[in-house]
């Protein structure tokens, strides 16, 4: 039998329904007749196994005889870590096509039969942490009541309020009217609204919870350019001098809740990776099931060795009805099939990689932010590979690293209502700095984004979180704000018509890998 | 023109001069705007043209080039007058170019429309990037009333007066290229377009147009990717350039091509290349894959575009029946509770038959009333349905010389419905209705949607056609009284078909084609098996054994049977044709062969098939049109004795449009009187309440801050806002003072009101403090009323006209008294569908022949002298026909006119009518939405149907058809009288739908040309049922049209019509989507239809209601609730979001949602039942399952969703 790749042992082990741990098939591949060996696997595993395990082989083959190697995991530092693939493939590059990693490690593979290379992602399972704050699925009480609306706003007042309220000689929207002319005034509050006047300069009305009071900032001032970056509702403190009559006040500076500049990340004690993803869009016809499948393939290699979690930013099918006559432009029609299929290719992803995800708005779940994890049912069809299923946002802590996990829809206002040179869809990351500036994920009320009112505002950043990372706009892109790493992911749908129509060219086919020792970023590509 | 005719007009314009006296005095003497009549009477286009544009010296020029050319070359020839100055007064070159567009575009619209003074913002001149001059045209939304061709010629007009005034031409930047794609696409996709240029095309236009068209943002919605662009103001779509480049020059380029060719001075050569569909080799990159890709999309859509006309084609090439293609356009956006009468050509639906009724033509469809009445009264007359073809939708009305509908009721009895009154019978045991009768469309229809002709149905018209040309002297036949020729006995049908050869008569010609060849087979074999009972010679009964098969196809083929399912039998009544057109004889067996039977002494009778399966050729077993063998008539062909044609070979589908209407326009809420009474009046603008008001215990009483205009008296110098000083009476001006400087400013020439100092414009608008009791109780004095005259009188909040000049409160106080409310330019209007009418009876107009005689009626359609009340005569070109409730209401106007004149103006009365009948005789304004110019017409008499017949030219005189549009009438006096301009809004369309002029007489070669397309005979030839076989196009075949008589002296006689109908108001009054209550219970009847009609798919009907109703209002009403404004209950005032405060911010009062859980979720359980119930497909139930958890997720605490057992451990 010539070299079986592991993604054909992959397939065949997921076709019968099971998953499988990365050693497992590495082990497989190794073996001298990898179908006979398949077999004889599939023969010994438990009745109720659903993921082939690198003991099933172990036994399977140790049984037989035939794999002597097998014997007993060597340790874990043995030094294997840092052997040819990573000479070979520098990771910092993102050409390395499918195909040619699928290979290599194939070729690879019966040195790699001593079973170290697998032995840093699975042999201490202790060693991973991976906690969720924020989770809101389950948790939903609003009742969609005029206020539970004024709850969330008044929440968000007072949690991002709090952030400024050390920093500025804040005062009541209604004390202020009342202070005499040329008073020296500071107020945290919401936007309201914001207005150029006749003359060109900049008419802001704060409201906090008193009432509203107007901010006018002078076109002539250097902090003007700040005014472009606003976006309503969004909480900000300003400082200034009262009007002679005390009915508005001039702008001597702006704050932002920001992320403060001494924020430091914290990173992981020992050398991890994880793979921030999303959009996989299932069941679209332009789901990219080989770019898909070479990823897969590829987080079986000694490459991807250090990959032991999985975030999936949202939109994991391309949902029904998300737009008219989406039937005739999906390959699966029915949405459950649609979550099968999803089940099916995320069982493709080596067993031991531990799993995130939360929804998107073609998921089939509420629209409004924040949007619960999947239901009940959604998860039965996703459980092979027992992935945490929490809401979009929530915040999620891999050994020390926090990621705030957000799908993204508000980008699309971001980037609509800022000047381009500050937001756009070629670089995503720069419009999420914006959201982390506001520490919200969406502060607009009444346009693009839709909002559920809960008795909390759950789309505040209430903690700086040491990793941003969201999706839905299909474009690739990071960078680093205050020490905060901001990812996009890009997406596994390649160009739909009316991303023709609109001339947007998605970044289809990537895998951003975060190094959580060093918030480092490699960008694998697989299209 | 007759003398007749001239003695008709010169009566109108004698009765419309005495009108116009009393109006002037009264006018002179009361307190309106302005001391005289404000609509002008236009006596032809010209002056209509002049009048709505307010450019003098343009009608004499338009009267001087009427004779010599045509109305488009009168553009361009005005064009050159503008350039050169003769023409108007206009110092810039923009000025000049903007008069020649705003004329252009008056006169192609016949000085009709509000589109050229509200379709055209302004022209500007910019610069290009090469520091040359180009012209800018503004549109707004408005200049879709012009139509595509105006609109593109309009954009000639510019260019040519452009060149002629020496401005270069527009160079178009990239990304404004770019732009006008997109920003088309935008628009197409938010408002819709009827046609919509792909990008490529779009893109190709704009690069090319010599002027730049920019114009109003028109709707919220904003590009996305060429946006802040410096030529550009906005960022949204611009809705007037979209129609103008879209439906204007995309659409319209061979015409405009037609006058390019002959000026030299523009120069538009693009224009073939875009005829041509060149433009993608024009980009110069032909190995480009994707403008590949493009090309052969646009291709795609052409073809599709123009699958109609390519029918004729198809069936040539390929063997089998000619057919219509299917469309399934007018099924798009079904609504719930207006349902689907047939699917597209489905077999049991409306059957087209060819011919025009009195009360037909001009977009509208004839249906018999019986057929109206089954569909459980959903067609009413004037209701309006999407049809498939020829046009895309028509007004329903009643014509009974049509077949009605058949159907099968709950015992077994199959029985076609002729009469109106059997249909109300027997409608409760309908169990399906197996075909929808026929339904009349009139030639000219097919002309005017340039539609091939459909196949015909074989008709009495047709046949005996037939008849005669085989050689039959129809004429004898016709005067034989024992013959019908029309209804014959199947003896006699039969007899001339084997004697003349002709085909058999129609009466006895079933559905063959609708049935496949081997059901055919199965019914001769079932016939062959069957037995007579009965009088073999006298009325013997066929009886057939009953089974599915045979039932289905005798149901298929409309044959009225019974079926006794329970006694194994199906009995056939008229078998005779039936059974000799299968091939089968009656074959009489002499008693001998039965002798031992000594009691059978009349001889046994048989059926025999005289033919066998075999015997069939291939082309009779195989021929059909979707499938081979679908279609049994070559099979009938080949087996019966006689010739066969095609009973009915194209079925028309449709569904309900809108409702039919007859209402009285009222604004919302109603208003009474247009003086503005801020929110003192409440919600119900309530002026007594406002009389009494106080915002606080401090004010007084009755007291408002209102905004109106100041006038000045000039004898005196009083400051007021009326239009009569209240201290010396004399007429006030508007005291206008800049709002700067506060200098008193003098209105220039032009009408502009400008301070030279301070360069602003000035106004004459102010805030005061008004008391609205003093000016009620004066009022109440003056008219010498008490406040129990009336239940309530309805001010308005604030006036939105420019100058802002409130009216007298005394119309309003009388308004309220008969119960009629004011229109926002003072008028008292009422609304009608509009349906065409060329010949009334008295009878059916509630009048009889003296009335009629007094009018000028004097003989009937047949030269005969008009003696009784059912002859019928031809109608006149402005009379018109009242609803009841039109007529109901003009009484009341009428009674307010009394009043008015005699309290406030102190007039005699002028109309004192005691019943309706006197209203019959006086004159009325016709007027249409969207256009600025009245139509004189005269009240003939009144009808039950909720519609208002008139003559089609006067429709067409408004610029309506009669595809379901509506309009209103006043009575004369009421427009002379109440309306003024100054009254109309100062804003976009504020002078659409007003009476700036009015046309005293129609002359029918200066109203909208579609009218033009009537077909005016008393019988389509033969040639012209052929032809439809053929699939001909229409203007191919030789049928008279109104078109041929313009100009000369019958132009306004010889409507004549080839169906007549018992009365113009048959059928239900109402359609039931109308008296049905809530939208539940007409979704529902609208189902229950669906399951009843034959040609009706019940599941794709709830699947599109879903679909394009109850999704697109869950999904909406969802994503508005998630992204709100809240409200504040006490004071109305909005806030984009929830104040932090939770109260009102402006008064301290309750804050509450605007979309509430409840308007949310109104239709999701009904969704997911009818998805159910009717079987809808899993991805449309998916779809309101994942709705449901979102609703559900919303709108439900988790926390306490379930009390489970664990919630009390």
């Amino acid at each position: 039998m010539p070299l079986e790749a592991p993604a054909r042992i992959v397939s065949e082990l997921t076709s019968r329904g099971y998953n499988a741990e990365r050693e497992a098939v590495t082990r497989l591949a190794a073996a001298d007749d990898p179908t006979a060996a398949l077999e004889r696997v599939l023969e010994t595993v438990p009745e109720d196994a659903l993921v082939v395990r690198t003991d099933h082989v172990r036994r399977a083959l140790s049984t037989d005889g035939t794999d002597g190697p097998a014997g007993s995991e060597s340790g874990p530092d043995a030094g294997s870590g840092d052997e040819s693939p990573s000479a070979d493939v520098p990771p910092s590059v993102s050409t390395g096509t499918s195909a040619a990693s699928g290979r290599e490690s194939a070729e690879r593979a019966p040195v790699e039969t001593e079973g170290s290379p697998t032995a840093n992602r699975s042999a201490d399972p202790t060693q991973r942490s991976l906690e969720i704050v924020g989770d809101m699925t389950g948790q939903s009480t609003g009742t969609g009541e005029y206020s539970d609306f004024v709850s969330v706003f008044r929440d968000r007042l007072d949690r991002l309020g709090a952030k400024l309220r050390g920093r500025v000689n804040h005062r009541p929207a209604t004390a202020i009217q009342d202070m005499p002319g040329g008073s020296e005034v500071a107020m945290v509050g919401l936007v309201n609204d914001i207005r150029s006047t006749a003359s060109g300069h900049w008419l802001i009305e704060l409201e906090d919870a008193t009432g509203t009071f107007p901010w006018l900032v002078m076109k002539d001032r250097e902090y003007v350019d700040l005014v472009d970056e606003l976006l309503c509702d969004e909480v900000l403190a300003m400082e200034g001098t009262l009007a002679d009559d005390s009915g508005i006040a001039f702008v001597d500076s702006m704050h932002f809740p920001d992320v403060p500049r001494t924020h430091e990340p914290s990173t992981a004690d020992r050398h991890v990776q994880a793979a921030l993803i999303s959009d996989v869009h299932v069941g679209s016809q332009e789901f990219m099931t080989d770019a898909w499948n070479a990823f897969a393939d590829w987080l079986h290699t000694p490459e991807a060795q250090h990959v032991e979690y999985l975030l999936l930013a949202g939109d994991m099918v391309e949902g029904v009805g998300v737009y008219p006559d989406q039937d005739e432009e999906l390959d699966i029609v029915d949405i459950y099939e649609q979550y099968e299929a999803f089940s099916e290719h995320l069982k493709k992803i080596p067993g031991d990689i531990e799993v995130v995800m939360i929804p998107g708005n073609h998921d089939a779940v509420r629209l409004a932010e924040p949007q619960p994890g999947f239901d009940e049912e959604l998860r039965e069809i996703m459980s092979a590979h027992d992935p945490q299923i929490v809401s979009n946002p929530s915040m999620v802590t891999l050994e020390g690293v926090s990621v705030l996990m957000y799908h993204g829809v508000s980008l699309d206002e971001v980037i609509a209502e800022l000047p381009e040179a500050k937001a756009s869809y070629d670089d995503p990351h720069k419009a999420m700095y914006h959201l982390l500036k506001k520490r919200h994920v969406a502060p607009q009320f009444g346009g693009h984004t839709r909002l559920a009112p809960e008795e909390k505002d759950y789309l505040i950043i209430d903690e700086v979180p040491d990793i941003f990372h969201t999706g839905h706009v299909h474009k690739l892109g990071f960078g680093k704000y205050h020490d905060v790493l901001a990812i996009n992911s890009g997406c596994w749908q390649a160009q739909t018509d009316f991303q023709k129509s609109v001339n947007i060219d998605p970044d289809a086919g990537f895998a951003p890998i975060v190094d959580l020792d060093t918030l480092d970023v490699t960008v694998q590509k697989f299209s | 023109m007759r003398p007749e005719d001239e003695q008709y007009f010169e009566g109108l314009e004698a009765q419309l001069d005495e009108a116009f006296d009393v109006a002037e005095r009264a006018k002179a003497r009361g307190g309106d705007p302005k001391p005289a009549v404000e609509i002008p009477v236009a006596k032809d286009m010209a002056d209509r043209v002049e009048n709505i544009l307010g450019i003098d010296g343009v009608a004499e020029r338009v009267r001087e080039l009427e004779g010599q050319m045509s109305r488009e070359e009168a553009a361009l020839e005005l064009a050159e007058d503008f350039a050169e100055g003769r023409v108007g007064d206009y110092e810039t070159k923009a000025g000049k170019v903007e008069g020649a567009v705003r004329t252009a575009v008056a006169l192609l619209t016949e000085g009709v429309v509000a589109a050229p003074i509200e379709g055209i913002d302004k022209v500007e001149i910019l610069e290009n990037d090469d520091g040359t001059e180009f012209v800018n045209v503004y549109y707004a939304g408005p200049i879709r009333s012009a139509g595509g061709t105006a609109q593109a010629l309009s954009v000639l007009v510019a260019d040519y007066t452009r060149a002629l005034v020496g401005i270069e031409q527009y160079d178009a930047r990239d990304e404004e290229v770019e732009r006008y794609a997109e920003e088309i696409a935008l628009y197409d996709k938010e408002t819709g377009l009827q046609y919509t240029p792909k990008a490529k095309e779009a893109k190709f236009i704009a690069k090319h147009l010599p002027i730049m068209l920019d114009g109003e943002a028109t709707g919220d919605e904003e590009v996305s990717g060429f946006r802040d662009l410096e030529r550009v103001d906005t960022n949204s779509a611009r809705g007037g350039m979209c129609l103008v480049l879209g439906e204007g020059i995309a659409l319209k380029a061979p015409k405009i091509q037609r006058y390019t060719r002959n000026l030299d001075e523009v120069d538009w050569p693009w224009l073939q290349d875009l005829i041509d569909g060149n433009y993608y080799d024009d980009e110069g990159e032909p190995g480009d894959d994707e403008s590949d890709g493009d090309g052969d999309e646009a291709e795609t859509a052409e073809s599709d575009a123009d699958a109609e006309a390519d029918d004729d084609s198809a069936t040539d090439d390929s063997e089998g029946p000619p057919r219509v293609e299917t469309s399934e356009k007018f099924l798009r956006d079904l609504i719930a509770g207006r349902p689907v009468f047939s699917h597209p050509c489905a077999h049991g639906g409306f059957r087209l038959r060819y011919g025009r009724a009195r009360n037909h033509g001009f977009a509208t469809a004839g249906v018999h009333p019986a057929a109206m009445h089954l569909v459980d009264d959903f067609l009413a007359t004037g209701t309006q349905i999407k049809t498939e073809r020829p046009g895309k939708a028509a007004g329903v009305v009643p014509v009974d010389s049509l077949e009605g509908p058949t159907v099968k009721l709950a015992n077994g009895d199959v029985r076609r419905i002729d009469d109106p009154e059997d249909a109300l019978e027997i409608r409760n045991g309908v169990e399906a209705i197996l075909d929808l009768g026929e339904y009349l469309v009139n030639y000219g229809e097919f002309v005017e949607n340039n539609h091939p002709l459909a196949p015909a149905s074989y008709t009495y018209e047709w046949w005996v056609q037939d008849l005669e040309a085989a050689g039959a002297d129809v004429q004898a036949l016709e005067d034989d009284p024992r013959i019908d020729l029309e209804f014959p006995d199947p003896e006699d049908a039969l007899e001339w078909a084997v004697e003349y050869d002709a085909p058999l008569h129609p009466e006895y010609t079933y559905l063959w084609h609708d049935i496949s060849v081997d059901a055919f087979c199965t019914l001769a074999d079932a016939v062959a098996d069957g037995r007579l009972e009965g009088e073999i010679d006298g009325d013997a009964t066929l009886v057939l054994e009953y089974t599915d098969p045979v039932r289905e196809a005798l149901e298929t083929i409309v044959l009225e049977h019974r079926q006794r399912a329970d006694e194994n039998r199906i009995e056939i009544g008229d078998w005779r044709p039936f059974v000799r057109t299968l091939g089968c004889e009656v074959r009489r067996t002499a008693a001998d062969g039965a002798a031992l039977e000594p009691n059978e002494q009349t001889p046994t009778v048989e059926l025999e098939r005289t033919w066998s399966d075999d015997d069939l050729s291939s082309r009779a077993r195989t021929w059909g049109h979707e499938a081979e063998g679908d279609n049994a008539i070559e099979a009938v062909t080949e087996v019966a004795p006689f010739r066969v044609r095609e009973r009915a070979p194209t079925r028309i589908g449709n569904r309900m449009g809108r409702p039919e209407k007859s209402e009285s326009r009222d604004l919302s809420p109603a208003v009474h009187t247009l003086f503005p009474i801020g929110e003192a009046g409440g919600t119900q603008r309530n002026v007594a309440d406002a009389a009494t008001h106080a915002e606080t215990m401090s004010d007084t009483p009755g007291v408002v801050e209102l905004q109106v205009g100041r006038q000045r008296c000039d004898s005196c110098g009083t400051e007021t806002f009326k239009n009569r000083c209240p201290d010396c009476d004399e007429r006030t001006t508007p005291d206008y003072r800049c709002p700067d400087c506060d200098q008193r400013l003098e209105p220039d020439e032009a009408g502009r009101v400008e301070c030279d100092r301070c360069e602003r414009e000035g106004t004459c608008v102010e805030t005061r403090e008004i008391d609205v009791h003093e000016e009620f109780r004066d009022a109440l004095e003056s008219v010498g009323e008490r406040e129990n005259a009336f239940e309530i009188l309805k001010g308005v909040k604030g006036l939105s006209s420019q100058n802002k000049i409130p009216e007298p409160i005394e119309k309003g106080i009388l308004r309220a008294k008969h119960d009629v409310s004011s229109f926002k330019d003072g008028t008292v209007r009422y609304d009608m569908t509009d349906l065409p009418v060329t010949s009334v009876r008295a009878s059916e107009l509630d009048v009889d022949v003296g009335q009629l005689q007094a009018l000028g009626y004097e003989e009937d359609i047949h030269g005969e002298p008009l003696t009784h009340e059912d002859q019928l005569v031809e109608l006149k070109v402005q009379d018109i026909v009242l609803s009841d409730g039109a007529a109901e209401h003009m009484l009341r106007t009428a009674d307010f006119i009394d009043d008015l004149l005699e309290q406030y103006y102190g007039l005699e009365p002028y109309y004192e009518f005691e019943d309706r009948q006197e209203l019959v005789g006086e004159l009325v304004f016709g007027m249409a939405p969207h256009t600025s110019a009245a139509t004189v017409g005269r009240v003939i008499g009144f009808t039950s149907a909720a519609v208002g017949y008139a003559h089609p030219y006067f429709h067409a005189a408004k610029r309506r058809n009669c595809d379901g549009d509506e309009d209103c009438v006043m009575l004369l006096l009421d427009g002379l009288l109440n309306f003024s301009k100054s009254f109309l809004p100062d804003q976009r369309g504020g002078k659409m739908d007003a009476p700036l002029v009015m046309s005293s007489r129609i002359d029918p070669s200066e109203i909208d040309d579609e009218a033009h397309n009537m077909d005016v005979v008393s019988q389509y030839p033969r040639e012209f049922y052929l032809a439809t076989r053929e699939q001909a196009d229409p203007e191919e075949v030789d049928v008279e049209i109104a078109e041929a008589n313009l100009g000369t002296d019958l132009e306004y006689t010889g409507f004549d019509h080839t169906h007549d109908t018992t009365n113009i108001a048959m059928g239900p009054d109402l359609s039931a989507y109308k008296t049905l209550g809530s939208m539940m219970d007409k979704m529902d009847a609208q189902l229950e239809l669906s399951r009843k009609l034959a040609a009706v798919d019940e599941t794709d009907v709830a699947e599109r209601v879903i679909e394009y109703h109850f999704l697109p209002d869950l999904i909406g009403n969802l994503r508005a609730f998630s992204r709100q404004e809240t409200r504040c209950l006490d004071c109305g005032e909005k806030f984009r979001r929830m104040p932090l405060t939770g109260d009102c911010r402006e008064c301290g009062g309750r804050v509450n949602l605007t979309v509430h859980k409840g308007s949310v979720n109104k239709y999701m359980q009904t969704a997911i039942q009818v998805a159910e119930e009717y079987d809808c497909r899993d991805y449309t139930k998916q779809r309101l399952e994942v709705l449901e958890r979102s609703l559900e997720s919303i709108f439900e605490n988790d926390k306490n969703k379930q009390s489970g057992i664990e919630d009390f451990m």
